[in-house]
């Protein structure tokens, strides 16, 4: 993760993530797609002054994908907290981070790799922890249900 | 061995350049200010702050402070450039015209100090001298030779020869001589009798963004990195340069400093200066490290379920540990300069202390006094 401040060549007095308008192709790096299996996968652009990681997580089933779907866009719409979070996931992906070169001022660099890391590791733990609980949930309300007329 | 003074100055530094004598150093603390410090060599002072110097409306990307004549020159994201000099107490700014239309980049006064030179992100190259007649800074350009942001530039100790990197990675050597400022007879270079803005040399070794060149105390050799974490010497720099390209297995460097003309020290995201050297056989390979990585202390637990009991609290607590920083710089090093007093100054002598100061606002001051015993213990 090798950014540095750049002042953008198009525009005057901006300065813009490279990696997010991709003017000048000089600017940006070769894109790294890594996949686990067909429906796992994550997508690693660069530039010079930003980076950006989108990741497609595992959904077995109709009820995975719902669940995925509201968890992630219930982070999304926070990712001003999270500082290094994209509002909306680059298309075909689920949820995308954009680390700037300004984030790496602020912030050190390993501790940002850690909490991409983390995240990923943490995110299939709690989409099945959800399942888990969804399903408990509608077996003991079914149960309940039922019992009347038992 | 070799880190003798730490002064953490800022959240983040963008630039930094020392006075003749080494007692201020002007620095730029990631803003739109210039803070000049008075600095002292005792690695256990703090230094003070005594001028801040305020006048570009954006990011200041370059300092360069020229020792004999005093003057500190700026430039900033803003397309602009300020030329300062001390009044009695006072820092007074002449702006430049430089006629940009993007952000300047870098910036260095030459070895005579009656120009200076900019690159910038127009894809142009600004050099600048005093007309006399007006008083003011007068700047002539260097258009449509690069492809992409220029992304740092260096003076050879002749006065004539400009040296600039960028992101379309290539180095390129340009003369940049200018009738009436400099002599005829300093034109005579090792390509004959060049005109301004004539490209001599277009060196494309790197694979990436190159930057941070810097020529060596003769001229007679360059060095510049490239982003594909290479490093790059060229020797005999003329019609016929030879060249020696040395790819590292670590993070890129973003900037040198030759120390003489066997010895080279670079920084970069490995957040730790490396030493080069060439010897008998004028081959340059890579010395050591020059910080002494501490190794972090190993964390106790009493029992096997103690840590993976503590490896399961990943949300409140830092399992990750082993990857802190263990360097004197805690982020990347971004600028390397002499520590060379003007009336120490000699061609012939090796610089023995620089300093360096990166992205995790630190100045670090180093000594390499001792570097040839270290040396001889690393051969076997």
């Amino acid at each position: 993760m090798c950014l540095q401040n750049f002042p953008c060549q198009e525009v005057e007095r901006h300065n813009k993530p490279e990696v997010e308008f991709k003017t000048c192709k000089e600017l940006l790096l070769n894109p790294i797609l890594i996949c686990r299996n067909e429906s796992e996968k994550c997508l690693i652009e660069s530039s010079i002054n930003s980076l950006r990681i989108s990741i497609k997580v595992k959904q077995a089933d109709e009820l995975e994908n719902i669940l995925a779907k509201k968890f992630l866009r219930f982070l999304s719409m926070r990712a001003e907290s999270f500082q290094v979070l994209r509002r909306k996931p680059v298309q075909g992906y689920d949820i995308s981070f954009l680390i700037t070169n300004f984030h790496c001022e602020e912030m050190f660099k390993h501790r940002l790799i850690d909490f991409v890391v983390a995240f990923m590791e943490g995110i299939d733990k709690e989409i099945s922890e959800l399942k888990l609980s969804v399903n408990t949930r509608g077996r003991l309300v079914a149960t309940e249900f039922l019992r009347q007329f038992t | 061995m070799a880190a003798v003074g730490v002064q953490h100055l800022a959240q983040c530094i963008t630039c930094h350049a020392w006075n003749s004598d080494m007692s201020m150093v002007a620095l730029c603390p990631n803003n739109n200010e210039v803070h000049i410090y008075k600095a002292s060599m005792d690695s256990n002072s703090v230094w003070e702050r005594v001028y801040v110097l305020e006048k570009h409306e954006q990011l200041v990307s370059g300092i360069d402070w020229a020792p004999k004549s005093n003057k500190i020159v700026t430039c900033s994201h803003d397309r602009n450039s300020y030329v300062w000099s001390l009044e009695g107490d006072q820092w007074q700014a002449t702006l430049v015209i430089l006629r940009l239309n993007r952000a300047a980049t870098s910036v260095e006064w030459s070895p005579q100090e009656n120009k200076f030179v900019v690159g910038s992100g127009a894809k142009t190259v600004c050099v600048c001298y005093y007309e006399e007649d007006n008083n003011w800074w007068v700047s002539k350009l260097i258009r449509k030779k690069h492809h992409s942001t220029i992304t740092s530039v260096a003076w050879h100790p002749n006065n004539v020869l400009l040296a600039t990197t960028s992101t379309d990675s290539k180095c390129r050597i340009f003369s940049a001589f200018i009738k009436g400022v400099d002599a005829r007879k300093d034109a005579t270079t090792a390509f004959g009798d060049v005109k301004f803005g004539e490209e001599l040399i277009q060196l494309d070794l790197a694979c990436g963004w190159s930057f941070g060149v810097h020529w060596s105390p003769s001229g007679n050799s360059l060095a510049y990195v490239g982003h594909d974490s290479t490093i790059h010497f060229v020797t005999d720099v003329g019609p016929n340069p030879r060249a020696r390209s040395i790819s590292l297995r670590h993070l890129p460097l973003r900037d040198v400093l030759f120390l003489s003309e066997t010895r080279l020290v670079a920084g970069g995201f490995d957040c730790n200066p490396m030493l080069f050297g060439s010897d008998k056989s004028r081959i340059w390979e890579f010395i050591s490290f020059l910080d002494e990585v501490k190794r972090p202390a190993e964390t106790k637990t009493d029992t096997v379920f103690a840590a993976a009991k503590g490896k399961f609290k990943w949300l409140g607590s830092e399992p990750f540990e082993e990857n802190a920083p263990t360097t004197t710089h805690e982020n990347c090093i971004t600028m390397i300069r002499s520590l060379a007093p003007l009336s120490e100054r000699n061609p012939e002598k090796s610089i023995e202390r620089f300093s360096t100061s990166g992205l995790d606002g630190r100045v670090v001051i180093w000594d390499l006094t001792n570097v040839d015993d270290v040396l001889a213990r690393l051969r076997i």
